[in-house]
């Protein structure tokens, strides 16, 4: 007696039919081995289903297709990469377009994000205006926040320490207000003789016609 | 958008912003400390010695030191010697007091009277320790006793006055005087400093009476030597509180008695109003101090060093209005002369000196500073220490600390860019 063998996923993704369908639900009734294999596998689809269960569960009728549970696998895998993780490919972007379009994620008329070539999907000008990061959990956005950040700080920095730079070198001198004077030495030498009964001195600031110093 | 995101470009983006702005401070910073210490190596405020310039050898052996008049019995011989002299009656001050210090006062006392009497005509050289080195002038002096008194003076040889100053003493209350032998600040060094007759001296060849100033913790504080026939002064050391010879002041030549022709260009300088019409003499010195603390100018009633407020007088300059205060303790003397305003930009003829922290300048013995918005000018004859420790008790120009530049700058900044001013 030959077993199953790759029957079984046939069997167990619902691609057998007619003569084929019923030889292998008899196989199964009489072996065992390959009974539990049919079991293991349909676990492991009802599993997968289940990873991609969350958002397909909101769905009025309650069943996600196949379509859309493949579509949020995938988007989960993403996500599960991370930061600096595998970049779409172009041709799964483009199907995600379609299938954005295809739920109404996206206006009929919106054009599919066309970026030049190097440039990262994240910074990509989003079609409806939203950011693309917010529509697409996963991908590059963690890298790109911190790129952000960084250079927010570098120009915060740059500005604080040029202003301060600038103030420090505007607030050295004083410039108050009220005459520029120089003493009238000649004037308070005599006030002050007259006061403490010196002998009035010369101003020495002055050096009157006539007069050199050596 | 890319290209900012390379770290090289930032960093270089960062530098070439900094960088003019660092050095544009540095530049300033470097201009104001390049005049703050431009000349505080050369100065030594206080801290040694009296510089060699000063004659003090030159001079010192015009006097000879007292001879000790210790011994009840000398002093009776000179009490009776001074009652012949100048007719003070020195048994009359009492048991209590030491006769030594009593006769002192009195001499001194005498001394200031004589020097407005006495008519005397002569060659004064006054040589200083200042906070910038030392300051020597010579000053030709003929004063007619209750009368005319025409100086003119030098500045070591090298400036001299423009015109010969006179002045009257025509209500006998005018506090000339010699070295500051005035009526009123002998009666001020009373409360300070004791005064003590040492014994007899000679000075500039003449016998003189010598009386000794000491202060309150016995330090000497200065020295006269008092003409024996005339009383008036001959010469007078000063002494700071480190027994270091601060000043010195005597004459170098002088004649008592019958005068000569007062000196030429006297008369013409009597008729040209000298600058003292400039002047209002306040007859409460607290009343104008009050006034222009009223207006903010916080100046004090009294200076470091025990020098109190003893004279005022307001001003009239072409800045503006100039409060003069006098402070003493009776030797030490200080004029204050505040007015509003800022230095100005270039100050020729003055020398930039760090005193106490302050930016000063100074020329001669007078120091001139600005802060707060006012213009301080002092003119001092007193020791460097307690010229040093009243610049400090003053408001000043300290360079501004980091964070006040900083703010003050964005002030700045802010008002340049304002668009509504």
């Amino acid at each position: 007696m030959s077993h199953l063998g790759e029957q079984i996923s046939a069997l167990v993704d619902g691609e057998l039919n007619g003569a084929e369908l019923d030889r292998a639900n008899a196989h199964l009734a009489t072996c065992e081995q390959c009974r539990a294999e049919a079991a293991e596998l349909r676990q492991l689809k009802r599993e997968l289903r289940a990873l991609a269960a969350p958002p397909a569960a909101g769905k009025a009728d309650g069943h996600a297709s196949p379509a859309e549970a493949a579509d949020a696998l995938t988007r989960r895998l993403l996500a599960m990469a991370g930061p600096g993780g595998p970049v779409p490919s172009r041709g799964l972007r483009r199907e995600q377009h379609a299938r954005d379009r295809h739920h109404g994620k996206l206006p009929r008329g919106g054009r599919p994000p066309r970026g030049r070539t190097g440039m990262r999907a994240s910074e990509r000008p989003p079609a409806d205006g939203q950011p693309y990061s917010r529509r697409r959990p996963g991908g590059t956005s963690g890298e790109t926040r911190r790129r952000g950040r960084y250079m927010l700080w570098s120009a915060v920095s740059i500005v604080v320490v040029g202003i301060g730079a600038a103030a420090f070198s505007m607030g050295g001198s004083t410039a108050e207000p009220g005459p520029k004077i120089t003493p009238q030495l000649e004037m308070f030498s005599v006030e002050h003789a007259l006061t403490f009964g010196d002998v009035p001195f010369p101003d020495p600031t002055q050096v009157p016609a006539g007069a050199t110093k050596p | 958008m890319s290209l900012l995101r390379r770290p090289g470009l930032l960093l270089s983006a960062a530098v070439t912003l900094t960088v003019p702005g660092v050095l544009a401070a540095l530049a300033v910073l470097g201009h104001e400390h390049a005049a703050f210490e431009a000349r505080s190596e050369a100065v030594s405020l206080g801290s040694s010695a009296p510089p060699a310039s000063m004659p003090v050898e030159s001079l010192s052996a015009a006097a000879v030191p007292a001879k000790p008049a210790a011994g009840s019995a000398a002093i009776q011989k000179v009490a009776a010697e001074m009652e012949k002299i100048s007719g003070v009656h020195a048994a009359a001050f009492g048991a209590a007091v030491n006769p030594q210090q009593a006769l002192g006062m009195r001499l001194l006392s005498k001394s200031a009277a004589a020097g407005l009497t006495t008519s005397y005509q002569g060659v004064e050289l006054i040589a200083q320790s200042g906070v910038d080195g030392a300051v020597t002038m010579i000053s030709d002096v003929w004063h007619q006793g209750r009368g005319l008194t025409v100086t003119q003076t030098s500045d070591a040889g090298m400036v001299s006055s423009s015109q010969p100053y006179v002045s009257y003493d025509v209500d006998n209350h005018s506090p000339e005087g010699v070295f500051g032998v005035t009526k009123t600040l002998v009666a001020l060094l009373g409360k300070h400093y004791a005064a003590a007759y040492r014994g007899t001296g000679v000075a500039l060849g003449r016998p003189a009476l010598v009386v000794e100033l000491d202060r309150a913790n016995g330090s000497l504080a200065a020295r006269f030597w008092l003409d024996r026939q005339t009383l008036v002064p001959l010469r007078r050391d000063v002494y700071d509180t480190s027994a270091r010879l601060v000043s010195e002041d005597a004459f170098v030549q002088v004649q008592f008695g019958a005068l000569t022709a007062p000196p030429a260009g006297a008369a013409a300088a009597s008729a040209s109003a000298p600058a003292r019409s400039a002047w209002s003499k306040v007859t409460v010195p607290a009343s104008l101090l009050a006034q222009v603390n009223g207006q903010g100018w916080r100046l004090p009633g009294a200076l470091p060093g025990g020098l109190s407020l003893y004279a005022a007088a307001q001003g009239k300059t072409s800045a503006g209005e100039v409060a003069d205060l006098g402070y003493s303790d009776g030797l030490s003397v200080i004029s204050l002369f505040v007015q509003r305003g800022t230095l100005a930009p270039k100050m020729s003829g003055w020398q930039a000196v760090n005193v106490s922290g302050h930016l000063v300048y100074v020329a001669g013995h007078s120091i001139t500073w600005a802060g707060r918005g006012l213009v301080y000018t002092m003119i001092a004859d007193a020791p460097p220490q307690t010229v040093q420790a009243v610049v400090a008790a003053l408001p000043g120009n300290t360079a501004p600390g980091f964070l006040v530049r900083i703010g003050r700058g964005l002030d700045r900044l802010a008002t340049l860019v304002n668009p509504f001013r």
